[in-house]
């Protein structure tokens, strides 16, 4: 606090803000601060369509609703319904596997063409312009595009049999998981190189003059070096996949149609299934909860992790 | 800096501009139901220019005027079954009849047409008996069928049929022979576009038909569940999974579909020989592959099989589609007179010229005019003469149920559930 | 010289270039040619005549449509989160007080709630809101759903305006609104430019919203549109891809034109 105004300005509306206003101008030291009127119009068009849908989802999930008659109360039947329905455990476990396997898959790969890119070399950033471009598609647009791509008859398995054998990518299991975490990849990779290329870049020069004055060579310049500074920026990366990994949508809506069977069911989709599909929004919304729950605690992890809610406190000492 | 000053013009600009359009946008679209529209609901597909040209004949005379609004793509009753209980629903809907209107009487949403048969017969007497009581739920009629009918057939390419040495299989063993001969040939027996799931469906319907006869599904629609548990169902499971095994599907069809143009386009270009598709593949392939369509497309009756109770003349399939009408409608009138254009000579023509099969007395009449009446008189006597037509199970049973419906069959074609797990799946299905 | 590990990035740099430059070969190609010579020659032939009969194709097939209302609901997500973020981080940094730093927490909070999570009584609240198959209806929770992130960008940006700036224009008097708007703004336009890139491209791709609150023609947005045409004739890949060309223009214009701006609003979360 360097002022002597009221402090507590804490005052919440404009009224009782006009004195301190007036009083700083006399003293012409003190310095004018924005009410919390100026947070008044985000907040409540946030809490409209955001905050409101996420306290309905809540109560959704007790009642048996199918769209026609109005929600009823049904205590409860849905979770207890989840908890024995082995399509959602096991949607579960895949959204895990999927997203287990994106990150890594996608870590090491975008460390290296990070690292590569952060390079000033002409011919590198020409190279990443080209890299960059599957980010310029929509998740959408990136599943149409593979789904036309390995269509079994007509696309690319049809001219390379030697690589894909039948081209029954999406009618097995393994196939078609690993079809979700190759385009994800694709889809994804180049906007954690792009993190990658940014931390790289930073890392202070002096580093490695003095690595190359001991006789570090290239390689163990970027395990000793190049890596451990990468740390943090690793942190964020991966859970960045991690909340993706676990919503992804668009991709298995397109792609696999959570099929073959339930094989890539994974939560977001069963979700969408149970309330769209099937007309059970009721059990949809449990879902959707359990969703909320399993981001929030990563998010509340992103938040401990990258400090982001001490950047208020240690700026703020103004 | 001067490289910097466009972007708060150009932001201020796009604010300006967005406001404006989309104002523009949400004053243009939000016009309710004004007065003296009734509003009609369709399917959004080729057929939409018969729709049109209806909707446009009634406003001719018509005080109050239809308006025609379509839901594209595969999420019709996902849609449907949104909007239906708001005050956007529409006054006249489109849809499958039975389970797929179930829902919506038990709701109270619907409202039963015996008054209106009561004052124009021809409203039920001028449909074919079969077709019209697919929608009639809990005794009272619920739709008047405004498309054509829809038999599953099995279809072939005459030409690989030929260079195979083989005729169209009139028995389930004539199939399985083939099978063989054109898997030596390096032929995919069968297209199925088993990423769609429902054609998968389709070989389980014909099949359980031919075994044990329309009852068993009837019986376990009414929701006895031993009917899943018989020695007729275990039958037709074994014999499906005898036709799988003999790779009569080749080993990708789970990458494969219909709805894209997949399987038929497997069909056309002679990579397969035959595909079991509802009545529609002729001008699907007749839109993508017209030569084929003239020159190769055979079509016949699902095959026989022996020591079945089903009659061999049984079918299939989608009996018609069907126009409901809500309760709350402001103007029955209208929708009275809407409803009886579902029967005009005009009608008839229309859905002849584009290649549907409509399911009015009066149809006969009309065939030579179509465009390809060979097909049409094949299908119109194979529906009239069938013993039984069973609706594909998948609108037999309420929406809610299909999900369930399509991955059971699913997975027993990929072997993932074996017939005591697709019977297990079959009787967790709940009938209402 | 800064010097990197060369060998391994650089061969892993190869395999993503042929990773990246396959499909994009496939893609280009196919949309310039017949679907005849498509499906009888295969993806990776090279086309023997080139037509642009796939694009018109796509265009009286709607696309044309579709693109406008993406282009609608884009620049209004646009329009709301330029309203509305400006003042509300300029409260969070400037203001004092547990309630801002309460909402700054709900904000953080928000960056959990994965838009599926709501869909469902998204749809409910859209719906008794009669804004059902309404392009505002998109629009509103797209909007919502950029704040957030939006919140958390210009928010860190504002934090870099030096205290002396302020307490020069307070010894001037100056009211908060001046401050806000001769000090604040100008010092944030990098912060804006990347929350104006990130919910441009939010809007531009967004699909579930899209997908559950709408359903005609008339409001179809370009990425269902995509959906739609996949699910329906998925067999023509020339004309399906050439859809999806059309789909990125916009944003391989800014790419090209504005390749910083594109980048740091892509980065969103990421780059902070």
């Amino acid at each position: 606090m360097t002022t002597t105004s009221p402090a507590p300005a804490a005052a919440q509306d404009g009224q009782a803000r006009r004195p301190a206003r007036r009083a700083a101008r006399r003293s012409g030291t003190a310095v004018t601060r924005p009410g919390f009127a100026w947070a008044v119009p985000a907040t409540l068009f946030f809490a409209l369509f955001a905050i409101l849908p996420l306290v309905l989802v809540a109560v959704l999930s007790f009642t048996d609703w199918d769209g026609l008659d109005a929600p009823a109360f049904a205590g409860l039947d849905n979770w207890r319904a989840l908890l024995h329905d082995h399509t959602m455990i096991q949607s579960l476990w895949l959204s895990v596997l999927i997203t287990v396997l994106g990150v890594a898959v996608q870590t090491p790969l975008s460390i290296l063409l990070g690292v590569w890119a952060a390079g000033k070399q002409r011919n590198r950033a020409v190279l990443s312009a080209v890299f960059f471009v599957p980010l310029l598609l929509s998740a959408t647009a990136v599943s149409v595009l593979w789904r036309a791509m390995l269509d079994p008859n007509f696309g690319v398995p049809a001219q390379a049999r030697w690589l894909f054998g039948n081209g029954n990518l999406l009618g097995m299991q393994s196939g078609a998981i690993g079809v979700l975490v190759f385009v994800g990849a694709w889809q994804y990779t180049p906007f954690h190189t792009l993190i990658y290329q940014g931390a790289t870049r930073a890392i202070p020069e002096v580093l490695y003059q003095a690595a190359a004055l001991d006789g570090a060579g290239t390689v163990r310049q970027f395990f000793h070096i190049t890596l451990p500074q990468l740390r943090n920026t690793m942190v964020t990366s991966m859970i960045l996949m991690v909340v993706g990994g676990l919503t992804t949508f668009d991709t298995v809506l397109i792609l696999t149609q959570g099929g073959p069977g339930t094989d890539t069911t994974i939560s977001a989709y069963y979700m969408y299934q149970q309330a769209f599909k099937n007309f059970d929004y009721g059990g949809g919304s449990a879902i959707a909860l359990v969703l909320v729950l399993v981001a929030t605690v990563i998010s509340l992890v992103v938040v401990r992790v990258s400090g982001y809610d001490k950047m208020r406190s240690s700026s703020e000492g103004l | 800096m001067k490289k910097r000053a466009w972007l708060p013009r150009a932001t201020a600009g796009g604010v300006v501009l967005a406001l404006g359009l989309s104002l523009a946008a949400c004053g243009g679209s939000s016009s309710g139901s004004g007065s003296g529209r009734i509003h009609v609901l369709v399917y959004g597909d080729a057929t939409n220019k018969v729709e049109k040209q209806i909707v446009a004949t009634f406003n001719k005379t018509s005080k109050v005027k239809a308006v025609l609004d379509t839901i594209p793509g595969a999420d019709y009753q996902q849609k449907l079954q949104g909007i239906i209980s708001t005050k956007q629903a529409p006054d006249i809907f489109y849809n499958w009849g039975a389970g797929s209107i179930q829902p919506f009487v038990k709701a109270g949403l619907l409202m039963p047409l015996d008054s209106f048969i009561a004052k124009d017969p021809g409203l039920k007497s001028n449909f074919l008996p079969s077709v019209f009581n697919t929608a009639v739920v809990d005794g009272k009629p619920y739709g008047i069928p405004m498309r054509g009918t829809q038999p599953v057939l099995l279809f072939n390419n005459k030409k690989v049929l030929q260079d195979a040495g083989i005729s169209e299989p009139t028995t389930w063993d004539d199939l399985l022979a083939d099978v063989k001969k054109l898997k030596a040939e390096g032929k995919t027996p069968i297209a199925l576009g088993g990423g769609d799931q429902w054609p998968t469906q389709m070989w389980f319907e014909y099949v359980y038909d031919r075994i044990a006869g329309p009852g068993l599904f009837e019986k376990a629609l009414t929701g006895d569940k031993s009917a899943w548990d018989s020695p007729d169902s275990r039958k037709a499971l074994s014999m499906l999974k005898q036709l799988v095994d003999a790779g009569a599907f080749g080993n990708n069809y789970d990458s494969v579909k219909f709805t894209d143009g997949g399987s038929p386009a497997l069909l056309a270009t002679g990579k397969a020989a035959f595909e079991l598709m509802g009545s529609w593949e002729y001008s699907t392939e007749q839109d993508a592959n017209a030569d084929f369509t003239k020159s190769d497309l055979g079509y016949g009756s699902f095959p026989s099989m022996a020591g079945g109770k089903g009659n061999a003349a049984d079918v299939v399939g989608n009996t018609n589609n069907y126009y409901s009408v809500l309760k709350k409608t402001k103007y029955p009138d209208a929708v009275m007179q809407f409803l009886k254009l579902q029967y005009s000579d005009e009608f008839v023509k229309a859905h002849l010229a584009i290649g549907n099969l409509p399911t009015t007395t009066n149809t006969p009449k009309f065939l030579d005019t179509a465009s390809n009446p060979a097909y049409l008189k094949y299908q119109f006597n194979l529906v009239k003469q069938a013993p039984s037509f069973q609706l594909s199970w998948d609108q037999a049973y309420p929406p809610s149920q299909t999900t369930a419906i399509h991955t059971a069959v699913q997975e027993f074609f990929d072997g993932k559930i074996n017939a005591d797990g697709f019977i297990k799946a079959m009787q967790g299905l709940s009938a209402s | 010289m800064r010097r990197y590990p060369n060998f391994l990035a650089g061969l892993g740099s190869l395999v993503w270039l042929f990773l990246v430059g396959l499909p994009l070969y496939v893609m280009l190609t196919a949309t310039l040619r017949s679907r005849t010579d498509y499906s009888t020659n295969g993806p990776l032939s090279f086309p023997k005549h080139f037509t642009l009969h796939n694009y018109t194709q796509d265009f009286s097939n709607g696309f044309g449509r579709y693109f406008l209302n993406t282009l609608v609901v884009s620049a209004a997500v646009v329009a709301i989160v330029l309203l509305l973020v400006p003042p509300l981080s300029y409260a969070i940094v400037r203001g004092r007080g547990r309630v801002t730093t309460g909402v700054f927490r709900l904000f953080l909070l928000g960056l959990a709630v994965p838009a599926q999570a709501v869909i469902v009584p998204m749809f409910y609240v859209i719906n008794r809101a009669g804004l059902y198959d309404n392009l505002a209806g998109v629009i509103l929770p797209t909007a919502a759903f950029c704040l957030p992130v939006s919140a958390l960008v210009l928010t860190g940006v504002m934090r870099e305006i030096t205290p002396d700036l302020y307490e020069a224009m307070a010894m001037d008097g100056a009211p908060p609104w001046r401050v806000f708007f001769q000090l604040v703004v100008p010092l944030s336009k990098g912060g804006l430019s990347t929350i104006v890139v990130f919910s441009a491209l939010q809007a531009w791709n967004g699909f579930l919203f899209p997908l559950v609150l709408t359903q005609s023609d008339s409001s179809k947005v370009i990425t269902l549109g995509l959906y739609d045409f996949q699910t329906e004739h998925g067999v023509d890949i020339p004309g399906l891809l050439a859809a999806v060309v059309l789909s990125m223009l916009p944003i391989l214009i800014v790419y090209l034109f504005a390749r910083r701006a594109l980048v740091q609003g892509l980065m969103g979360v990421g780059g902070k």
